[in-house]
């Protein structure tokens, strides 16, 4: 401070305060958020180094955007910045592996009458891989929503947000999901727990 | 029996275990799920797999060295360098060697990253324990402001926050409306006072927000509390004991308002 710093060009002085000024920012938004980021970034890549690349390159670009920052709710809007990121890394750099389905038929499944419901059984016990397996192997779209629900815990409102979709939409495709989920989980438990035993869980088969 | 589309109910099953429904609309729905066997099966095969989502634990921790590397990039970068310079294939490069910039400049972003941040703790922490009083008091208002909202009902109609409170809390606060005297009221929030959760009025003074959390006392307590004034870290509070509640106000206004506010308060509450 003092004189030397009053005689130079305040401009650049100025420039250095707004700096500092975002930097906090940067640290009060955005930082908080790096968990939840990662961990989608993660769910969408389907790898750790991949999802931390993405991250970095969305940190940088949400500081440059700070100024845009609504100051409604900081995690849905990193969230977003992070998904739109890793959308678009992944189709640079991994277009073979991206699979953006737009093929929203209903799963076809059918309902059943009755009581409790036996397949709500199956899909209780499956075990934390076979979720992990059923959640990656989700197509991209569908994927993304049963993340930002059941691992990110966002809202309704929040997903459409993060996503850039309707409410509607985000219900339809949550629903989608779990969907295809409980079919999977249904299949491996079926499977795990042998041929024609389909609703009998044995317990401790490899 | 249901003239509404299956696909419609399916989603308002699942709006419902996902806690989306209003109260009104639960309650429709939880009468329809008594009564048709079809709803049932979907909300509990929804559930099921809810749980077996969370109990297979999938949300995981960034860990420390990921953090560092990506705060000391994202600062290290520069807020004002070009846009689009940064394409998203040089993160790989960058993370395997080919560094933009220096280490120095690294260590040193890293550094200022985590001077900012304890010091943002710090802030939030307070020097005294936030259970005590009147701490607890300043340290629930600085999270307000900090917080996306720093009221979790908003509202200028005392007949809406103050029922809120009632069945929040099963307290009841006194609520004044003091738009008269130039405190609008803005909302109510639950702060944790002494370990206990207890409600806070929020009421705006041009930019500035005053918040007055009402401690419920028991009787011999009550008559312990007297009227306090104090500033702590630019802000200031003003403790005062009322009927069943020992209310504290805090703010960044000027004292001598804040006393105005506390004056107009009392007078309020007393003809409520």
């Amino acid at each position: 401070m003092g004189y030397a710093a009053n005689a130079r060009v305040t401009p650049i002085r100025r420039q250095q305060v707004d700096d500092e000024r975002q930097r906090q920012r940067f640290m009060e938004i955005v930082a908080p958020q790096l968990d939840d980021a990662l961990g989608l970034a993660r769910w969408l890549t389907g790898n750790r180094a991949d999802a931390e690349d993405i991250v970095q390159e969305a940190a940088i670009r949400a500081l440059r955007a700070l100024h845009s920052f609504e100051g409604v709710n900081a995690r849905a809007w990193v969230l977003a910045i992070v998904r739109n990121t890793a959308l678009t890394w992944m189709t640079k750099n991994r277009t073979n592996l991206v699979i953006l389905t737009d093929d929203m038929a209903p799963a076809g499944r059918e309902e059943r009458d009755g009581g409790a419901d036996p397949e709500a059984a199956v899909i209780a016990k499956a075990d934390a891989a076979m979720v992990r397996k059923g959640i990656a192997a989700l197509p991209l779209k569908l994927r993304e929503m049963i993340v930002l629900r059941e691992i990110e815990h966002l809202s309704y409102q929040e997903i459409a947000q993060v996503t850039g979709v309707p409410v509607g939409t985000v219900m339809s495709r949550l629903s989608r999901a779990r969907e295809k989920l409980a079919v999977v989980l249904c299949d491996d438990g079926a499977a795990a727990a042998g041929a024609g035993a389909r609703l009998r869980i044995v317990e401790g088969k490899p | 029996m249901t003239a509404s589309d299956p696909r419609d109910d399916i989603l308002l099953v699942e709006a419902y275990c996902d806690g989306e429904l209003d109260a009104a609309a639960a309650l429709a729905l939880e009468r329809r799920l008594e009564a048709e066997p079809r709803l049932k099966a979907h909300q509990d095969r929804v559930m099921a797999l809810k749980a077996a989502v969370a109990g297979a634990s999938l949300r995981e921790e960034a860990g420390a060295d990921a953090r560092q590397r990506i705060l000391a990039a994202a600062l290290g970068s520069g807020v004002h360098s070009r846009p689009g310079a940064d394409g998203p294939a040089n993160a790989t490069a960058r993370r395997t060697g080919g560094q933009r910039f220096s280490m120095r400049q690294l260590a040193a972003a890293v550094v200022a990253a985590s001077v900012i941040a304890s010091g943002t703790t710090a802030f939030i922490m307070g020097r005294a324990p936030p259970t005590s009083g009147i701490a607890a008091v300043i340290a629930g208002h600085q999270r307000a402001l900090l917080a996306a909202s720093p009221f979790d009902v908003a509202s200028s109609d005392r007949h809406t926050v103050k029922p809120w409170f009632d069945a929040k809390l099963a307290i009841s606060p006194k609520v004044p409306d003091l738009a008269a005297a130039g405190f609008q009221l803005a909302g109510g929030r639950v702060d944790i006072v002494g370990g206990k959760a207890v409600p806070v009025l929020v009421y705006k003074r041009r930019e500035h927000l005053i918040s007055v959390a009402a401690v419920p006392q028991s009787g011999a307590r009550a008559a312990g509390t007297n009227e306090e004034h104090s500033s702590r870290d630019g802000f200031v509070t003003e403790t005062w004991p009322g009927q069943g509640f020992a209310y504290t106000a805090v703010s960044d206004i000027p004292a001598a308002e804040l006393e105005a506010f506390c004056d107009a308060w009392r007078t309020a509450a007393a003809t409520q």
